[in-house]
């Protein structure tokens, strides 16, 4: 019994910061209809820029991880605004190929300036943590939980309370439309990709003081992205939170009872699973349905 | 072989003019200069690059059929290849089947799987069947690595290839540059007959409206599982061949994403839905890729990728729709292809 309360709760709270990771991926899919396979790179990317900020300049990973989201948020702007734009309406395994590109770019590209090597972000608080009964709950996965929930909420708030938010939203809605009513799609694509980046970095750093990275992580974060954006419900980040904490206790529970290296076969059978009986997610459905787009 | 292939004439017509004449001309020329490549020009090692060549014009022509023709674009085929080499290796490795009694019960594994996974996923359109096939190949790699008495795990397996435990002997890279040469070719006439039959005219229509397709009385969920059907046996033979010719495999490597992506971007570089473009693609990309591993080991994947970038933003069509339409207007023009995608 201790053993699955603390699997649950290990779950929940690795669970919080894939639902950061997820969210902008699960944006990009519902607004744009792009599957960015670059997604877990751009975490990697914050993850190294945290690691890069606290080793060389002492920077703390809570400061560092809005220079990575700053920083991503340049980046995926100028990505999507010159180049994914480019290839917006061609088939869709044209997206696929054009972010698995920049995937391998990105990925190589960090390879050859940090090398493979696992690294991590250490931290004051690092090794603390609570006991509640016998489930133990270390400060840093806490409060890695806590800000990546409060970034989540922060985007919900952003998407229903904003100016910006709402022309993103009505981009995603229908294209056509928006554009008649003055939104600038090319920039709010470029603005939307660009969050989306931008929640990864600071995912990135977060991610980098509660465990090890290397380059190699990166398609593991975009296939976590993957299924937490399906169950969510694709552009829905109620969805993506839900989904978030759903895979994060099914990984738990699978690596306690089933052994470590059959989770993403669990994942993906949830995955599988889901697209077949409920292809829009568990809650709600996606902006994306078949229509015409102008 | 591409003008045959064009949609134009109607099914069950074969006009044989002066102009099939040549094509048939310069493909048996091709044919002889590649079966004589390997004796008199090619070092051992080369000829094992060119394997590698004809394997990927074999995953390309399969991919093309699902994603291709039928327009599901399937980002999980490497699970046909992948079974159909552990297929292979654990029959010649733990019964002491032969090569050539291996190989079509790998081919037939693969049909059964993309029977048995096609019924439901070919249910799901666009991204969600391509993450759903990604997924299954996924997992599918998962359950191999785990079933560590079966397949070795993530350790690998080897194929017994000397010594008197070999069931059937190593042919070696002249070997199998034959081996995969003809796949390659099987594959290709393959989805040149489908091109021209009544089936590809089906598939066809249903990558272009599949409710007007069902509507104007295909079976489409039969045309689907047959089209991936075909898909996973043509990719689990090279799976087969690929597991004899590395010997000892890895899951890691027979299941790996970038096979499938290789076979996509090939297929669509090349242009989807043609006979001659999987050709091209294969082609061109393996013998850069090649190219670039010898010459740039460390920047190999960097560049690559950014290949593919260039590639899929100045050539989204492929370059068979691309020389066609340079063709008809008499100019080239990149700008054009972008054009017609950007936002």
């Amino acid at each position: 019994m201790t053993q699955f309360l603390q699997a649950t709760v290990n779950g929940l709270l690795d669970g919080g910061l894939l639902a950061l990771v997820a969210v902008g991926f699960s944006l990009v899919w519902g607004v744009m209809n792009i599957v960015n396979l670059a997604h877990g790179a751009f975490v990697l990317i914050g993850a190294y820029i945290g690691w890069k900020l606290d080793s060389s300049a002492g920077i703390p990973p809570l400061l560092a991880m809005f220079v990575a989201a700053a920083a991503l948020l340049g980046v995926g702007y100028l990505v999507q605004r010159y180049l994914i734009n480019l290839v917006v309406n061609a088939p869709i395994w044209m997206t696929l190929l054009l972010t698995f590109g920049l995937s391998l770019v990105l990925v190589n590209g960090l390879v050859l300036l940090f090398t493979g090597d696992f690294r991590s972000i250490p931290t004051s608080y690092g090794s603390d943590g609570l006991t509640l009964g016998d489930v133990r709950i270390p400060y840093g996965r806490l409060i890695a939980f806590a800000i990546a929930i409060a970034f989540t909420l922060g985007l919900v708030w952003f998407m229903d309370r904003t100016r910006l938010g709402l022309a993103i939203k009505a981009t995603g809605m229908d294209r056509g439309a928006a554009r008649l009513m003055g939104v600038k799609v090319r920039r709010v694509y470029g603005l939307t990709f660009g969050i989306a980046a931008g929640l990864a970095g600071a995912a990135g750093a977060i991610y980098g003081t509660v465990d090890t990275f290397s380059p190699a992580d990166a398609g593991g974060f975009t296939l976590q992205s993957f299924v937490i954006a399906v169950l969510g419900g694709l552009g829905n980040m109620w969805g993506a939170l839900a989904g978030g904490l759903l895979l994060g206790v099914v990984q738990a529970w699978s690596g306690q009872y089933l052994g470590g290296t059959l989770i993403n076969a669990v994942a993906f059978a949830v995955l599988v699973t889901v697209l077949i009986v409920r292809p829009a997610g568990l809650l709600g459905k996606p902006y994306y349905e078949a229509r015409v787009e102008v | 072989m591409a003008s045959v292939s064009s949609a134009t004439a109607p099914a069950g017509v074969r006009a044989i003019g002066p102009r099939q004449l040549v094509l048939g001309g310069v493909l048996l020329a091709g044919l002889v200069v590649l079966a004589l490549l390997p004796q008199y020009f090619l070092l051992s090692s080369e000829q094992r690059t060119m394997a590698g060549v004809f394997m990927f014009v074999a995953l390309a022509q399969g991919w093309n059929l699902i994603g291709g023709f039928a327009g599901y674009p399937s980002f999980g085929n490497v699970v046909f290849f992948g079974l159909g080499g552990y297929t292979t290796a654990i029959l010649m490795a733990k019964s002491g089947v032969a090569f050539w009694l291996a190989l079509p019960a790998a081919a037939a594994v693969g049909v059964a799987f993309a029977v048995l996974m096609g019924l439901p996923v070919l249910r799901l359109r666009g991204h969600y069947f391509a993450i759903a096939t990604l997924g299954v190949a996924e997992g599918v790699r998962e359950v191999v690595v785990n079933l560590d008495g079966l397949t070795g795990g993530n350790s690998g397996i080897t194929v017994p290839a000397v010594g008197a435990k070999a069931v059937t002997s190593y042919p070696g890279n002249t070997g199998f540059y034959f081996y995969f040469l003809a796949l390659a070719l099987l594959a290709t006439g393959v989805v040149w007959l489908v091109s021209r039959s009544r089936f590809g005219y089906g598939l066809r229509a249903i990558a272009q409206d599949e409710e007007a397709a069902a509507a104007a009385g295909i079976n489409t969920t039969r045309l689907k599982v047959a089209a991936f059907a075909l898909s996973g046996l043509l990719t689990a033979m090279a799976g087969a061949m690929y597991a004899f010719q590395q010997v000892t495999i890895y899951p890691a490597r027979l299941f790996s994403v970038d096979i499938t992506v290789l076979m996509v971007v090939m297929a669509v570089i090349g242009g989807t839905g043609t006979v001659i473009g999987p050709v091209i693609g294969a082609v061109l990309l393996q013998f850069l890729s090649e190219w670039l591993r010898t010459n740039y080991t460390d920047l190999h994947t960097f560049i690559f990728g950014g290949i593919i970038i260039v590639a899929v933003v100045l050539l989204p069509m492929g370059i068979v729709s691309f020389a066609r339409e340079s063709w008809a207007h008499r100019r080239i023009s990149l700008l054009d292809t972008i054009r017609a995608y950007r936002l």
